[in-house]
């Protein structure tokens, strides 16, 4: 590691009394005093010291571990130097157990006073022989701290013992952007999960789906990936077109006689979303969420009964129509409406594919949606309402025969880096490009989380998507599947009438703040170089190494590829993504840091 | 609206109906109509030459091979979904028609092949692309006429079959509803 590194390491031996050690936020602890088996290559172990930097404006995070090899109570304290600006966040890292093997991986965050109490083997956690209780501790840096080097103290005190460490922040002069480099999204569907997230809420309230506490939960989720340089979206139809009532404006009469009815829920929905109230006391500047879906989809507002019938039409454009002009008079312009089709004919309720359209004749559908749309929505609208759909299987046909008719593409990772030319071609045009990929399970080093977001930040494209973002699975506390798409949990369990972090949920988040550095330091540096520079740092490669060579496959109809076609793709350089070593993202952050330091 | 004269006296009665006194037999009344009212001929055309020849594939790496090579006639599906719709509007109550089709195999299966707005079925798994017959389904296919099922969730389907113009059962209609519905189900 670099002199400049933000997180040090100390070898050192497990202690057989009480203490307590410090892991960068790369090395997770395990709950037996040790670093997870995902996080130990090179011996890891948990450490005494360590000394995190960062421009302003901005979080640095570490883990915290309190050894008790006999158990018993504890008292844990974190403090923060007077007048240093800095403010300290701990949370308690429950360790999940696999499914798959029995292993313990921390992820669930439990937000806890920075004055905690608790007691080893955690009665909750319910671990045999637990000798190691994790937690993370979020530092966050405010734009206005003095710059300089500060010891922000832990302290843990049990049987009258007491063990101090300190967590030196070097707290640097420059301030990260408040604006992301691209759009990192966190995908959900429909809301009648909530209900099973959080029986509480349902037993306190009448009507649960209609009350103050059901709203607040959706703002929870907006909330909290919000401050965590994310954003979230709420899918509101099912693949039959049934619309939830909070997604949608409620529509009465048919034809000619079809309007809005009322928009009382829809306005409690995303009215603070869409005005941005909802983010009122973040520690980032509360602005209107960038996207929402429209519940638009092929029997809303229109029904499919009409289709291609004047009645189609009539329905389609009189309430789209309506929707601009409340959107418009409640000044609500700062959000990208989509339209977009989540549909598959595999799934029997429409004849034709909207998401993932694999046959070109479908192309028709989106073309009639976009005449339709043009006619609802008056051409110097400031009311941003954009197309997207979401390509993989003939992706680079569509490029070419939808363009003026999609906007906004949402394309499979791993064939949009077939093609590299697509990106100035779509935004040549001003299209919005995103790529979407998975999330690594607990069990892979937490630098993979890094992955999916760089690479579209490699790519200069706009955005990154995660899909199923808040299912944990049937038992994500004892029986955890390994949580390969959530990244909040339900605090219901823990007394929190809302969503709580992941570990990975913040690793994102830091990667995130990174490329937002990043994106600054390209003004004087350039894109090529600050580009060549992550890659290398990153896993070695070069950013050319981050698409794959175009295949023989991509020059074949797409309607005869198979899966395993794809799986069977060259990937030559796949081995330098597949197996990241846990500092591979410290690395680059080194590198931003070392960039900040050098600018006057 | 294009409903034949004799529909619109039911549509009529049945629009009279909130909430429905007796589930099982207005569903009934839709199926009776079904039977008349959806054209086999048509229904046997909705899926693709290609994608009937996917559908029983299977291979040994791609458990999305059949779904993924999944397409239909466009028009014929249209024609037969919105007469579907149309009849699931002679009850006042949420309401879907349902299209089953057999799928040529040794044993024979069978496919949903149109589905409705509220999602509703007793008998399909979601996803499903096909599946093994169930019993009351063998029964309608077999000539007995409708049938009324209640196996799941507090729905009521009432299997119907679908003729074609030979006077062949092509396949079958679920017309299904529930005394109580979920705002946010199926809405994922």
């Amino acid at each position: 590691m670099s002199r400049l590194a933000a997180a040090a390491l100390v070898l050192g031996a497990v202690a057989a009394a009480q203490d307590l050690k410090l892991s960068a936020e790369s090395r997770r602890p395990d709950p037996f005093g040790g670093i997870v088996a995902a996080d130990s290559a090179g011996g890891a172990v948990l450490g005494e010291s360590l000394r995190l930097a960062s421009a302003r404006g901005n979080y640095v995070s570490c883990h915290l571990a309190v050894l008790l090899p006999d158990g018993g109570d504890y008292q844990l304290r974190v403090s923060v130097p007077p007048r240093s600006g800095l403010e300290a966040g701990l949370f308690r890292e429950w360790f999940h157990r696999l499914k798959a093997g029995g292993a313990y991986y921390p992820d669930a965050l439990v937000p806890v006073d920075s004055g905690y109490s608790g007691h080893l083997p955690d009665r909750d956690n319910r671990i045999e022989r637990q000798t190691a209780q994790a937690f993370w501790l979020d530092i966050w840096i405010p734009p206005a701290s003095p710059p300089g080097v500060y010891d922000v103290v832990a302290a843990v005190s049990s049987g009258g013992k007491s063990v101090a460490r300190k967590v030196q922040v070097e707290v640097l002069a420059a301030v990260v952007p408040p604006e992301d480099a691209l759009s990192i999204d966190h995908n959900s569907y429909g809301s009648q999960w909530l209900a099973g997230y959080y029986p509480s809420a349902v037993r306190a309230e009448g009507k649960f789906f209609a009350s103050p506490s059901f709203f607040r939960l959706i703002h929870d989720y907006h909330r909290l990936f919000y401050e965590h340089r994310g954003i979230f979206h709420q899918l509101g139809y099912g693949h039959g077109g049934k619309v939830g009532p909070e997604f949608a404006p409620a529509l009465a009469g048919e034809g000619r006689k079809r309007h809005i009815a009322s928009w009382d829920l829809y306005d409690r929905h995303y009215g603070p979303l869409l005005d941005g109230t909802a983010f009122a006391q973040s520690r980032r500047p509360d602005q209107p969420i960038p996207y929402v879906y429209l519940p638009v989809n092929p029997e809303w507002p229109a029904s499919f009964v009409n289709w291609g019938e004047p009645g189609y039409e009539v329905e389609f454009v009189n309430v789209v129509s309506e929707m601009e002009r409340h959107f418009r008079e409640k000044g609500w312009t700062k959000t990208r409406f989509e339209l977009f089709f989540n549909h598959k004919k595999r799934y029997k309720a429409f004849p034709w594919d909207g998401d993932e359209t694999r046959f070109p004749r479908d192309y028709e559908y989106f073309r009639e949606y976009r005449r339709l749309l043009d006619l609802a929505v008056p051409k110097d609208s400031p009311v941003r309402f954009v197309f997207r759909t979401d390509a993989s299987w003939t992706m680079e046909q569509q490029f070419k025969e939808l363009a003026g008719v999609i906007n906004f593409w949402v394309c499979g990772g791993g064939m949009f880096s077939w093609y590299p030319e697509a990106v100035p071609l779509l935004k040549g045009r001003g299209d919005i490009v995103w790529s979407y990929g998975g999330t690594p399970s607990v069990d892979q080093p937490p630098v993979h989380v890094a992955t999916g977001v760089a690479r579209a930040w490699m790519w200069n494209i706009d955005g990154f998507v995660r899909w199923l973002t808040t299912d944990p699975g049937s038992d994500p506390w004892f029986n955890f599947g390994g949580g390969d798409t959530v990244l909040a949990y339900p605090g219901d369990r823990f007394g929190i009438s809302g969503p709580i972090p992941s570990l990975r949920l913040k690793v994102e988040r830091n990667v995130a703040a990174d490329l937002a550095m990043l994106k600054s330091i390209e003004k004087t540096k350039g894109p090529a170089s600050v580009r060549t520079a992550v890659a290398r740092q990153f896993n070695g490669t070069t950013p050319e190494q981050w698409w794959t060579p175009r295949p023989p496959l991509a020059g074949t109809p797409p309607q005869d590829w198979s899966n395993d076609d794809l799986d069977k793709v060259p990937q030559p350089d796949r081995d330098k993504f597949d197996h990241l070593d846990p500092d591979a993202w410290q690395r680059v952050r080194n590198y931003i840091l070392e960039q900040v330091k050098e600018r006057p | 609206m294009k409903f034949p004269a004799a529909l619109s006296v039911a549509l009529v009665a049945a629009c009279a109906q909130e909430p429905p006194a007796d589930l099982a037999r207005d569903l009934d009344m839709v199926a009776r109509t079904a039977s008349v009212m959806v054209d086999g001929d048509v229904c046997k055309r909705i899926q693709t030459e290609r994608s009937m020849g996917y559908m029983l594939k299977e291979h040994p790496k791609d458990p999305w091979f059949a779904s993924d090579n999944f397409d239909v006639n466009h028009a014929a599906y249209i024609q037969t979904k919105k007469t579907l719709i149309r009849l699931s509007r002679l009850v006042s109550f949420p309401c879907d028609v349902n299209l089953w089709m057999p799928v040529p195999a040794n044993p024979p299966r069978i496919q949903i092949l149109i589905r409705n707005v509220h999602e509703m079925s007793q008998f399909w798994k979601w996803g499903d692309l096909h599946q093994e017959i169930p019993e009351e389904m063998k029964r309608v296919l077999a000539g007995e006429g409708r049938i009324t099922a209640s196996r799941r969730g507090g729905m009521v389907s009432v299997l119907a079959p679908v003729y074609d113009s030979l006077g062949a059962i092509a396949g079958l209609v679920e017309v299904v509803g529930r005394p109580a519905q979920d705002p946010q189900e199926n809405v994922k």
